[in-house]
């Protein structure tokens, strides 16, 4: 059964605008019982009429667990690290992930660069829409309704929440990736990084980092820049 | 004067809503294989449903059964009615076999 | 059989544009939160397939050229406390635009 993420707000507001009081539905055990349950069942009858196999399946589930954000770290580490690929990554993403060996899996993959003046922040406010193809699954917290209502009209807040604050004088960009491109934030090279080699800058790029809601780890802790 | 359609209850953005919830849910194996589905469904062998067919599967289910469920039960509530729609299978027949499945998930005997 | 037609490109980066409120009902993916809402092409980002047709099995096109469009945020929300150079991207398909000629916001509908 689903059961709605505990979540705290008022509900005093008056009733003239929308208002979601709905958390993230999360199945318990007997929710993920029942999903596997009908799955398999599905799986069943399709496998029967012959559209597909289970073979298959068990191929594609390999294909889809196999990307994660290492390899985003990958693409940003490169850009990092040279300038002429950055520019290139920046001009078409899906071109410059193919360089390192990288498939990007949708039709193309826009890489947004943070500059000292400028944040980017990705969002898909019409559904769930994310850069599977390198990063794997998304957060459950960006497919929630909060976060997709919440990104696009009061960023600052929803950053804010992600214990992010800017520094004053930087504007915010935020991206609705409702269509077909996907999208990629460049974050900021962290200061007193200039001696790490590009192997050791991929730990300090996080899932985070590459979606906007955070900074990328400053080099000597896990506290972000 | 011309009267648009009511907008989607997943249309959200700019929506007032609360707290985000941080939470980091383990991708589980049910909701992999119903990914692994689809994308097979949708592929250059099959095209039998589109990642937009599928989406219009659960924009068209009323906001009550799309609020009830979670992310991937709702994309496999919608592939079903949606793979019913088309004419390559019937619920009834996917409730059949979900009755056999369950038979198979045996409680434990006592020890 | 032949490559699916395309619709013409009618606008390039630095275009200002408007958001149609057209009345499509179904698998529609241009949000209701920019719809009479002007802002500027920043990038074209190639034709595809309409996801309204693509919902009920529809591929045989045209395809149709989609846009990365920039609003400034305080144009979409009066309320906007942020920076006056926050914005917010977002493609917009090219049946769902108009050409405008300056930038001004239309009234609130």
């Amino acid at each position: 059964m689903s059961t709605t993420a505990p979540h705290t707000h008022d509900h005093g507001d008056d009733a003239g605008h929308d208002h979601l009081h709905e958390g993230l539905v999360v199945e318990d055990d007997v929710g993920n019982l029942e999903g596997q349950q009908l799955a398999d069942a599905l799986l069943a009858v399709l496998a029967r009429r012959g559209i597909l196999s289970t073979g298959e399946v068990t191929l594609e589930i390999q294909n889809i667990e196999a990307p994660g954000t290492h390899l985003g770290a990958k693409i940003v580490a490169r850009a990092w690290v040279d300038d002429e690929y950055r520019q290139r990554l920046l001009e078409n993403g899906k071109n410059g992930a193919a360089e390192l060996g990288i498939k990007v899996g949708e039709a193309q993959l826009v890489v947004v660069e943070n500059t000292p003046t400028l944040h980017n922040l990705v969002v898909c406010t019409l559904c769930s829409c994310y850069p599977r193809s390198i990063l794997g699954q998304p957060p459950s917290w960006y497919i929630s309704k909060a976060y997709r209502a919440r990104a696009v009209r009061e960023p600052s807040a929803v950053l804010a929440e992600f214990g992010m604050k800017l520094p004053p004088g930087t504007a915010v960009q935020v991206h609705d990736s409702n269509a077909d491109m996907r999208y990629l934030v460049l974050p900021l090279r962290p200061v007193d990084t200039e001696a790490m080699d590009e192997t050791a800058l991929r730990d300090l790029i996080t899932r985070d980092s590459m979606i906007g809601v955070a900074q990328a780890l400053a080099p000597s802790n896990t506290n972000p820049v | 004067m011309q009267i648009n359609p009511v907008p989607g209850y997943h249309d959200i953005g700019g929506a007032a809503a609360g707290p985000i919830d941080r939470i980091e849910l383990p991708w589980q194996h049910w909701e992999k294989q119903v990914e692994a589905m689809r994308n097979l469904l949708g592929d250059a062998t099959r095209r039998v449903l589109s990642l937009d067919e599928l989406r219009l599967g659960f924009e068209s289910f009323g906001a009550d059964k799309y609020q009830r469920y979670s992310f991937y039960r709702r994309r496999l509530e919608a592939m079903i009615d949606t793979l019913e729609k088309k004419g390559l299978l019937t619920r009834e027949e996917v409730m059949r076999e979900l009755a056999t499945v369950r038979a198979r998930w045996r409680a434990p005997e006592d020890c | 059989m032949s490559r699916t037609s395309a619709l013409p490109v009618r606008f390039g980066p630095g275009a200002v544009v408007e958001v149609l409120d057209l009345p499509i009902s179904g698998h529609i993916r241009t949000p209701r939160y920019v719809r009479h809402r002007r802002g500027e092409v920043v990038q074209f980002c190639g034709c595809f397939l309409n996801p309204e047709q693509l919902s009920v099995g529809d591929t045989s096109g045209p395809a149709v050229p989609l846009y990365r469009v920039r609003f400034r945020m305080k144009d979409l929300w009066p309320e906007h406390l942020g920076d006056d150079a926050d914005s917010l991207c977002i493609e917009i398909y090219d049946h769902w635009l108009a050409a405008m000629t300056t930038p001004q916001q239309p009234p609130s509908p």
